[in-house]
């Protein structure tokens, strides 16, 4: 099931592609929905392993990217299908999320037991809001993408193989509107983070480094709007500003305990159990 | 006072501060810290000598307590403070406006209309109204006919939801800071059975603030069970005491069986299991046969000891002139040497008690089982009473903990309006011209983000002029 959805995305991903490439608005159009049908395959496939495993997508290298891929996904079909014009940015977005499930596949037999210090019901909502802040930053990355294609077209061909999306002022409005929604759920990861860790460890914050890097992301967003907001910063360079601050969030999710030693280890696992 | 907070609402110095702290706090993932790898600065400092240096001389061991965190910390809550200010008389402003335009009924909309965008002759009124909704919803903006206009007008709360965020954080700042001073946290040893004041000596390891006021605290806590491996939910919580705070009076306060996610509360204070260890209660007795004085004698597993487990700390032995002459050292030999938290009581529990002098020379090494007694080199006896369980808590007494979650939450209703909720006024109306009629458009966006004031008029342009005809 896994290999269909990561086929449905890979398929969805070249017809975004294609669509912008060859400015064929159809093709982008049927990149959204094939995109959905992975999506469903995707639901399904960690569906099954949860009743198999007997827990959520939120133990382990594998299962935390896949749920991430899962909410990016999700996000991006919701954003396309409220607003159409927004389907070229498929390109930003799909393949992130097939380098991210292709990667996590290589992790997928690890299976990370529940233990007594999981158990709580603060485990759900940090986890569905690092999820749901992940897709917002993957989008507004995605937006960026575009509007920075798009900016940089100087005979304006690129230009017009965005056509359908927003102009670039409202393309900028809405990469800001994506990265405030992130910054919004990833603000309740954290404050959910720290109060489970005040239920579970006795100390809401501990400066380990996975709650150091949320905050470091948490902050690079909040200059990325203060930029914005209050220094007025427009185009290109506040674009690049998204489009570097997403990977840090991605490293922050999945990438830690590779390189530190963290109390965390269950959310991203690589290589690590609990 | 007024270039103070011209300085302190510079939006640069804020992301300049901003940005350091994410600058300081990122470098500090890089260096060991005291507070979460304390047994690796030395070996740290050793390998990288020139970074050691500058490292040292900044502080970035302690890089979360160190002047520049701290600092910059303050000196940006001070900031915000100014912000949210500010941004309280921005959103008393635009909740003004708001409020007018709705009690103005509307009546003058065409006085203040921004925008006239011309009605193609063969597009109705109705129609005209019809592709103005339609376009507006196109943009994410939920617009609808009232009478002859359409509107889109925010309802007043919206506007404040910035103010109400950077309050916030300059609360959650000063708590977090006032929290450092006034709390204390440490770990407490109780064996089963045993009854400890909540007071500095009963501590192990302790970290109180300087405003932290012991005097007022007449309690102690006691151990009265536990579990190794306890069951709850079908899932193993591991070793697990029963708690209990007990009030000067030895009434029980709050008692409960602790394990991650289930931990005890009275008041400010919450206690939560960190580790196990065994106990050796242990009685005194002078040459009579009576009983002076009672110890219990905390051990931890300690796979490099022959017995498996060691004494956290060492009794003194006193001589009559009052000064320590021998070390007494008890130990609970185990059935196997423990891996991890597999340490357990042994089937038949006895003790092993050294008494050595000051030089290390030994004089009494025995072991006892319960009941039984051992005579000692400066005269008396001692008696093992019994082999238990105990248990290593966390004990944190913190009264900003709740005030931290009510300003947290805050600050995320406040955040949650800035980003959710629309700043915006949209009315738009007929007028007719000398034969034609044009759209009259007044439109205040204060935030918004799906779309832009430039794209709203030229969809509006378009919906509304005849060639391209639909909306
Ligand atoms: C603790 C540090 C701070 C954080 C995490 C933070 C975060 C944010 C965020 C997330 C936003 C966008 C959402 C909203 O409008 O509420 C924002 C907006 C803003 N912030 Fe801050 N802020 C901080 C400190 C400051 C300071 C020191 C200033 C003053 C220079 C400031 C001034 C503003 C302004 C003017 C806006 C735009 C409001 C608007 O457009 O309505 N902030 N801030």
């Amino acid at each position: 099931m896994t290999w269909v959805t990561l086929f449905l995305y890979a398929g969805a991903t070249a017809l975004s592609a294609i669509g912008v490439v060859f400015g064929k608005d159809r093709l982008l159009g049927r990149s959204v929905l094939v995109a959905a049908v992975g999506l469903a395959a995707q639901v399904a496939s960690l569906g099954f392993r949860w009743v198999r495993v007997g827990h959520g997508p939120y133990l382990g290298f594998y299962e935390v990217s896949a749920a991430l891929v899962l909410f990016v996904v999700a996000t991006f079909v919701y954003a396309a299908w409220r607003q159409p014009r927004l389907a070229s940015a498929g390109i930003g977005v799909m393949p992130v999320a097939l380098l991210l499930l292709g990667g996590a596949m290589l992790a997928q037999g690890t299976e990370v037991p529940m233990t007594g210090k999981l158990t709580s019901f603060w485990l759900a909502i940090h986890v569905i809001f690092a999820n749901l802040a992940f897709g917002a930053f993957v989008i507004s990355f995605g937006l960026a993408i575009a509007y920075i294609v798009r900016e940089r077209s100087s005979s304006g061909a690129w230009a017009k193989r965005f056509e359908k999306l927003p102009a670039q002022d409202a393309l900028e409005n809405l990469t800001v509107r994506y990265v405030l929604v992130g910054f919004f759920f990833w603000g309740i990861m954290i404050i959910t983070g720290a109060i489970w860790a005040n239920e579970a460890w006795g100390r809401y914050w501990g400066w380990d480094p996975v709650e150091t890097w949320s905050l470091i992301v948490w902050i690079i967003y909040a200059v990325y709007l203060h930029l914005h907001y209050t220094l007025r910063w427009h185009g290109q360079r506040l674009a690049w500003v998204a489009i570097l601050a997403m990977p840090l969030s991605l490293f922050t999710l999945v990438g830690i305990p590779a390189v530190f030693d963290t109390t965390h280890a269950g959310i991203g696992g690589l290589g690590k159990d609990l | 006072m007024r270039r103070i907070v011209r300085f302190l609402a510079s939006p640069r110095l804020a992301a300049a501060l901003l940005l350091f702290i994410g600058a300081w706090v990122t470098i500090a993932t890089f260096v060991p810290q005291s507070i979460t790898s304390p047994g690796e600065i030395a070996a740290w400092d050793a390998a990288n000598p020139a970074l050691a240096t500058v490292v040292n001389a900044v502080g970035l061991h302690d890089a979360f307590t160190a002047p520049a965190f701290i600092v910059p910390s303050l000196l940006l809550a001070l900031c915000t403070a100014v912000c949210a200010w500010q941004r309280t008389g921005v959103a008393r402003r635009r909740a003004r406006v708001l409020r007018e335009v709705s009690a103005a009924g509307l009546a003058n909309d065409f006085a203040l209309a921004e925008l006239s965008i011309p009605v193609a002759s063969d597009v109705e009124n109705d129609e005209a109204y019809r592709r103005v909704v339609a376009t507006l919803r196109e943009l994410g903006i939920p617009g609808s006919r009232v009478g002859d206009r359409v509107v889109s007008v925010s309802p007043w709360w919206t506007v404040w939801g910035t103010a109400i965020f950077h309050w916030a954080l300059v609360a959650l700042i000063v708590l977090m800071a006032l929290g450092s001073l006034a709390r204390a946290s440490g770990q407490m040893g109780v064996a089963v059975g045993q009854t400890r004041p909540d007071q500095p000596e009963s501590y192990g390891e302790l970290t109180a603030g300087p405003l932290y006021r012991w005097a007022s605290n007449d309690r102690s806590i006691r151990v009265d069970d536990f579990h190794l491996d306890y069951m709850a939910g079908g899932i193993s919580r591991g070793p697990t005491p029963t708690v209990a705070v007990l009030d000067g009076d030895g009434e029980v306060l709050e008692s409960r069986i602790v394990y991650p996610n289930h931990i005890l509360r009275h008041g400010s204070l919450s206690i939560y299991p960190v580790d196990y260890g065994l106990s050796a209660e242990i009685a005194m007795l002078d040459d009579q046969g009576a009983e002076i004085q009672r110890t219990v004698q905390l051990l931890d597993f300690d796979g490099t000891s022959p017995d498996g487990t060691a004494p956290v700390s060492e009794i003194g032995l006193y001589g009559s002139n009052g000064q320590v002459l021998n070390r007494l050292i008890v130990s609970v030999p185990l059935d196997s040497v423990p891996e991890g938290f597999l340490g357990r009581i042994p089937k038949d529990p006895s003790a092993h008690v050294v008494v050595a002098d000051l030089t290390g020379a030994v004089l009494l090494d025995e072991v006892l089982r319960p009941g039984e007694e051992a005579a000692l080199p400066l005269g008396g006896s001692l008696r093992l009473l019994g082999v238990d369980y105990y248990a290593r808590l966390q004990i944190v007494d913190d009264p900003t903990i709740t005030l931290l979650y009510i300003a947290g939450a805050i600050a995320l209703v406040g955040l949650g309006i800035a980003t959710l909720a629309r700043q915006m006024i949209f009315t738009a109306g007929i007028l007719t011209e000398s034969e034609a009629r044009i759209m009259a458009v007044r439109m205040r966006l204060w935030r918004i983000h799906t779309t832009s004031k430039s794209e709203i008029e030229s969809e509006l342009r378009r919906a509304l002029g005849a060639t391209e005809g639909s909306a």
